[in-house]
């Protein structure tokens, strides 16, 4: 491999250069202000600037200590669990129906890929709407059984509201994923399977799902870590981490403490916990289920 | 920085040297039709002289005006003039980064101003740090019309009056009696300071940063409790509770018939009225047993920030000077229901004829309501970190509101996470005194 890519260029600077660009970018954007978070979360930092104290580990201490944390903490991973699990299922449903030569599969794998274009803020706003308890969908739950829907009060109707938009806004990159992989099954197994009797849901669980596993896991890793961080743009448009805190997601904590409290140093050290956690969740992941999963057909 | 600092200050004096005109930011929060009365004051100062030139630059909300002026300021890039909101008097009077207004301006009148609005934004040693702005108090509105209708023929005023009203309106059909948002700086600030209660010990942080909340334990945490009350009774609705989905929408469009709020939204309320509904407008309801004290200066004031030349700094000061102007003044008062606060304004009001119309209602009401008799802990709020303060607040009697806690159990939670917020601000400015 190195021997191919160094006889690609005479000069062997030249590769170096042509990267740097790139790289430097990446260093100025990402990795920058990682440091200066990572910086900042042992210091007690003066919102305008001026004096900045060294406290070590005493913002990790405070914040480990406070149960608004954890409380935020445990919100997250439920939303991701339940968010992601139902995110990555119901487009695995409809692909797995898509993928089936019935009547409208063709317009349905083109309708179910729009969603992709809305921008998460956008789909906040509408889905606020779509659930609103006076003109929504659930308003006539609510001319019934008067006050049984009220995301502006109730957390757990809010907290519904939140998946359900998250869940809507992942269904299209999900989907095309899943279906290209079941596209990509031979139709000789289909065919095989189907001569040795397997029916419709037999093929589906013993030769469609393992043969997508890696397609699925890929699905699965993107939407754990996308949950953590892309709940931000819904939560800020639908609930503003109400009400009484409970959209309040750490993400979203995180904002609210360090631009609306002006308190740096405390979302510094979240934001440092938060990114280990995505680190280790990540590589867990890889771990335990990465190995499992054979790429092999 | 230096450097670049040294960099800025040449190229403005050499612009100044060429006689061309200064250019200055002035950032503001606001929007709606208050926006738009921001708009006109620029436009008014550029058209009427010509060696500066001031653009004003909406922010959208005061809390990201506040978010970008950080920003900006760490990078050395914040605009000579920015308004910012009550609340972060403190954070900015410790943060090192504004210049106080009497100390550029020394020449000024200042005791021109009531002593409500001083009170607010001065030092122990009586110098103004910022220039009040767009000053708002707490007033009660009624939809007259619906009260009527409802057999209410006179307003209420006391919050005893305001339940009794309530139950007539509730009785008669009417979905939504009374409306507020909940918000600390209504139920909270407004209600302590005319009630003569401290929100916080060493009053509201005045005497230092080493105070700690207080209100759990005062008449605020019955009133509070009542509104939970009031509003299983169905007389009380917050923001998600109107089909509006907003206090003063709400109450502008008709669905609710009383509601406590800001000064500012008068002009809103007037003009969605228009003639299908007669509004009033009082001083903030009390509670019978209790006597009347000021109600505190809200909404925001003028900040001069530290690192510009000298020629943007006149400009600020040019600047300043038009706002303060009475006629200024009272186009603003008459554009939003914003109150005038000094006293020469008052007077030209009195002067122009016209202190019976309308467009001055909030005028005479608002500074009655803030000239009442003040108490140590009616001055204003001096606590560190107050913003991220409101959000606990409204979080946790959110909770109490949904019933997923009692009110007391809720405020007794939002004193002890305030008080860590208070421990953490006094921590961050260690050896500072206040100013």
């Amino acid at each position: 491999m190195s021997a191919a890519s160094q006889a690609l260029f005479a000069n062997r600077w030249l590769p170096v250069l042509l990267v740097t660009p790139l790289a430097l970018l990446i260093v100025v954007f990402f990795y920058v202000p990682i440091i200066q978070a990572f910086y900042w979360s042992f210091f007690l930092e003066r919102p305008f600037g001026g004096g900045s104290i060294f406290v070590g580990w005493a913002n990790f201490a405070r914040v480990l200590a406070d149960p608004q944390f954890w409380q935020a903490g445990r919100r997250t991973l439920l939303f991701m669990v339940v968010g992601s699990s139902l995110a990555v299922l119901i487009p695995l449903i409809l692909a797995v129906a898509a993928d089936r030569a019935i009547a409208l599969s063709q317009p349905a794998r083109n309708v179910l890929v729009w969603p992709k274009g809305v921008a998460g803020a956008s789909i906040g706003v509408v889905f606020a709407f779509i659930f609103n308890p006076f003109v929504g969908i659930l308003a006539p739950l609510n001319h019934w059984f008067p006050g049984i829907w009220n995301p502006g009060i109730d957390g757990t109707d809010a907290f519904i509201t939140l998946i359900a938009a998250h869940v809507w806004g992942g269904i299209p990159f999900n989907f095309v994923i899943l279906l290209a992989g079941l596209q990509s099954i031979p139709r000789t197994m289909h065919q095989a399977a189907a001569m040795d009797g397997a029916g419709p849901w037999r093929r589906i669980f013993d030769v469609q799902l393992p043969l997508i596993m890696p397609q699925i896991f890929l699905t699965l890793v993107l939407e754990f870590t996308e949950s953590v961080t892309s709940a931000f743009a819904l939560v800020d448009t639908m609930t503003q981490g109400g009400p009484g805190g409970a959209t309040m997601l750490l993400v979203y904590k995180i904002y609210t403490d360090g631009f609306a409290g002006y308190d740096l140093s405390g979302a510094a050290t979240q934001t440092a916990i938060l990114m280990v956690f995505v680190i280790l969740l990540t590589s867990a992941q890889f771990a335990f289920l990465g190995r499992r999963i054979s790429y092999e057909r | 920085m230096k450097f670049i600092n040294l960099a800025v200050a040449a190229a403005v004096t050499a612009g100044a040297g060429a006689a061309h005109a200064t250019d200055i930011e002035f950032w503001y929060g606001n929007t709606g039709n208050v926006e738009v009365a921001i708009q006109d004051q620029c436009e008014a100062f550029n058209a009427a002289q010509s060696e500066h030139k001031v653009t004003c630059v909406g922010q959208g909300s005061y809390e990201v005006g506040m978010q970008k002026a950080i920003a900006a300021y760490r990078s050395g890039n914040a605009p000579v003039l920015i308004q910012f909101f009550d609340a972060g008097t403190l954070d900015l009077m410790l943060s090192d980064a504004v210049v106080p207004v009497q100390e550029i301006l020394p020449e000024v009148d200042w005791d021109n101003y009531i002593a409500g609005a001083r009170a607010y934004y001065e030092t122990s040693d009586g110098r103004l740090f910022s220039q009040p702005y767009n000053s708002s108090t707490l007033l009660f509105y009624t939809n007259k019309t619906q009260l009527e209708e409802a057999g209410i023929t006179q307003t209420p005023q006391t919050w005893e009056e305001i339940i009794a009203a309530a139950r007539t309106l509730k009785d008669a059909g009417h979905a939504c009696p009374f409306v507020t948002d909940g918000d600390t700086w209504r139920v909270l600030e407004q209600f302590s300071a005319r009630h003569g209660l401290p929100i916080a010990s060493n009053h509201n942080g005045y005497d230092g940063l080493d105070a700690e909340y207080l209100f759990n334990t005062t008449f605020a945490a019955e009133h509070l409790a009542n509104l939970v009350e009031w509003r299983e009774e169905g007389l009380v609705k917050l923001n998600a509770d109107t089909q509006a989905g907003n206090y003063t929408a709400a109450f502008n469009a008709g669905e609710c018939a009383m509601m406590e709020g800001s000064s500012g939204s008068y002009a809103a309320s007037s003009e969605a009225f228009g003639d299908e509904y007669e509004l009033t407008v009082g001083m903030a309801p009390m509670y019978e047993a209790y006597e009347r004290h000021n109600t505190l200066v809200g909404g925001a004031s003028i900040y001069v920030m530290k690192g510009h030349g000298e020629a943007e700094v006149e400009a600020a000061k040019a600047f300043l000077d038009f706002l303060r102007q009475p006629e200024q003044q009272m186009f603003f008062t008459a554009a939003t229901g914003y109150v005038p606060v000094t006293n020469d304004v008052l007077g030209a009001i009195e002067a122009s004829g016209e202190a019976d119309a309308p467009k001055y209602a909030t005028a005479a009401i608002g500074i009655e309501s803030m000239n009442q008799p003040r108490t140590d802990d009616s001055r204003g709020i001096r606590l560190g970190f107050y913003v991220q303060f409101r959000e606990v607040f409204m979080e946790e009697t959110q909770k109490a509101f949904n019933g997923e806690q009692t009110m007391q159990v809720a405020l007794d939670n939002a004193k002890s996470r305030g008080d860590e917020l208070l421990r953490r601000f006094e921590q961050t400015y260690q050896g500072v005194t206040l100013p």
